[in-house]
């Protein structure tokens, strides 16, 4: 196991690495830069003069390896959007309406989506059944914009039951956090319905039937357990995903939350802000990856280390 | 001929598949939903009364729908069932000829990712690990911003993230018909690698192809609008339906109609796409029903 984690890691290294030059690159090769923008017209004296304090004159090689040797030290810089904070401190003040609406929706969509699966597993072919492929179909079809104006057309505009934005009032919080939970649930309503049935099919579950177990032993101490592989594997990279923030929901429910973020660094050239988000994520998830591939070795023995490149 | 007269038939597996695919009644449906939209893409000049950027009708701007104007009137004053009707035009050829570039690129590299494995398996699977690990749409979105957006640049920016799915279908595929006794065969009577490619294994992957094939369009379709949502997609005057749905947001506590039917396009066209993909999946390859 732990050559495997060490050669993962070294692999995680060189991704990381890969993507940083080509984020770089391509990040600089934007046309315009941060000074340019049409709502503060500055004189040329005056850019050059901007960009040099921030070593954006320096040959782009240059500018790589000090930011990254930054990075390397915890230090991404500081945002040009908001130049009396840290990109580490923005990060820190915007992330946590993302983590708390994302993380709730993920937590909150599993949950119901493990539920929503196991009952379309054990009443197959049932109206049950077909609400939860239903729902899994919806949730993984259509995209996340699309649902959030449903739901605001709905719930706010036509029965007027619940606010369409704002971060204020935990009222204001169902909408959002309702969207976040759409994919979680969708994806876990359909993967544990498969890895049930799955299980259920397996001539041990005969077995244990044919032994007089109750079905509700069967079902939550054999079935679940040997149920729970594929659905470990998918959770993390999802939490990630969604718990970052999303441009779509953050924008339609007006959340102050990272993913205006997504969109203003770009607009805006903000090189550092807009490194320290995608290497931020890059990173988060090739940790989960890691991460999951341990749990998966572990909750299955079956899985030996010697060489396998999936 | 009297082997023509016994009651026992040959059926192709073309044929079973098209059993298999009526029988399921989604699909079968998803695909008549899915024949409408493109017939309706294809014909949109004969079925609008107006051209989609005519404003046409300015004096009854943002007007509700009627039996004159079916979905309405947009803030600019055009027939906003002809703006719908165009933006089909745009979601479908973009998701089609995404899709396409998917196969193009896919195909080709998971085959040779699969026929040769070691190193060149390697490369493949390290690229393919860069795309799952950097977030896709902010990439996307990067790549928008450097190439100004535009049809083209964003049929091109969807191919990229579409064909990591093709590709990893195909290798498996080929991974597993590599071993088989007839690419053996093949190879000891002195077939070059590149004729058992073409002439074999990417034959027995046509199932996996077209699937990936069918699934890579509505991705393309949601990026497309996605990036069209944030005003870095397809440009104005232009339709497509993320860019109405941006500006349906601004109408929607009073002019409904304004968001309600660029959603509605939007996710019943991809509904049907996706539904009819996964048809297609369990039809061709009964064994990978479910996954």
């Amino acid at each position: 196991m732990i050559p495997f984690i060490l050669k993962r890691l070294a692999s995680i290294l060189l991704t990381f690495m890969t993507v940083s030059v080509i984020v770089f690159l391509m990040m600089h090769a934007v046309p315009g830069g941060p000074f340019d923008g049409n709502d503060m017209p500055v004189s040329k004296e005056v850019r050059d003069k901007l960009m040099a304090s921030l070593g954006l004159d320096q040959p782009l090689y240059v500018q790589y390896f000090k930011y990254m040797w930054g990075v390397f030290h915890f230090d991404f810089g500081v945002p040009f959007q908001s130049p009396g904070e840290t990109v580490v401190e923005l990060l820190a003040r915007a992330w946590p309406p993302s983590l708390i609406l994302g993380g709730l929706g993920v937590l909150i969509g599993a949950s119901l989506g493990i539920l929503l699966g196991i009952t379309a597993a054990l009443r197959r072919n049932s109206w049950i059944d077909y609400l939860a492929s239903a729902f899994a179909t919806l949730g993984l079809t259509i995209p996340v914009f699309v649902i959030s104006m449903m739901l605001i057309l709905v719930f706010a505009v036509w029965l007027g039951w619940l606010p369409a934005k704002g971060w204020g009032k935990p009222n204001s919080w169902i909408l959002p956090i309702t969207a976040y939970a759409m994919i979680p649930m969708a994806t876990y309503a359909r993967y544990t319905r498969s890895a049930m049935l799955d299980v259920l099919n397996k001539p041990f579950v005969t077995v244990l039937r044919a032994k007089g177990l109750s079905e509700r032993r069967i079902i939550f101490q054999h079935v679940l357990r040997n149920a729970a592989l594929p659905m470990v594997t998918v959770f993390l990279p999802m939490f990630i995903g969604t718990a970052t923030g999303s441009i779509f929901v953050e924008s339609m429910f007006r959340v102050p939350g990272l993913g205006a973020y997504f969109v203003s660094a770009i607009n805006l050239r903000d090189y550092p802000l807009e490194m320290a988000l995608i290497l931020m994520i890059t990173m988060m998830f090739c940790v989960a990856y890691l991460l999951t591939d341990i749990a998966y070795a572990m909750l299955n023995p079956r899985i030996r280390f010697a060489g396998n490149t999936r | 001929m009297t082997l023509a007269t016994t009651p026992y038939r040959q059926r192709s597996p073309l044929y079973f598949a098209w059993r298999r695919f009526t029988a399921n009644k989604a699909a079968v449906l998803s695909g008549l939903v899915l024949l409408v939209l493109i017939l309706m893409a294809i014909a949109a000049p004969l079925i609008s009364k107006t051209g989609y950027e005519d404003q046409a009708y300015l004096t009854q701007a943002l007007a509700f729908p009627s039996s004159e104007f079916w979905f309405g009137v947009d803030d600019l004053g055009r027939d906003f069932f002809t703006r719908i009707v165009y933006g089909a035009r745009v979601s479908l050829s973009i998701g089609f000829t995404a899709a396409l570039f998917s196969v193009v690129i896919g195909v080709p590299l998971g085959a040779v990712a699969g026929y040769y494995g070691g190193r060149a398996d390697w490369a493949v699977m390290r690229v393919i690990e860069l795309f799952s690990v950097v977030p896709s749409l902010l990439a996307a979105m990067l790549l928008g911003a450097l190439t100004g957006g535009g049809f083209l640049t964003i049929i091109l920016i969807a191919a990229l993230f579409g064909w990591v799915q093709v590709c990893l279908l195909v290798r498996a595929q080929v991974k597993s018909v590599r071993e088989k006794e007839f690419v053996r065969a093949a190879q000891a009577l002195g077939a070059t690698p590149w004729y058992i490619i073409r002439r074999h294994l990417i034959a027995n992957a046509v199932s996996p192809i077209i699937v990936g094939f069918v699934l890579a369009i509505p991705l393309a379709m949601m990026l497309e609008a996605s990036l069209s949502f944030l005003g870095i997609g397809v440009a104005p005057p232009t339709p497509s339906w993320g860019q109405m749905i941006n500006v349906g947001m601004n109408f929607m506590y009073f002019y409904w109609h304004m968001a309600v039917f660029p959603t509605a396009a939007l996710a019943i066209t991809v509904l049907a796409t996706t539904l009819f993909g996964d048809g297609l999946r369990d039809a061709l390859d009964p064994t990978m029903k479910g996954r």
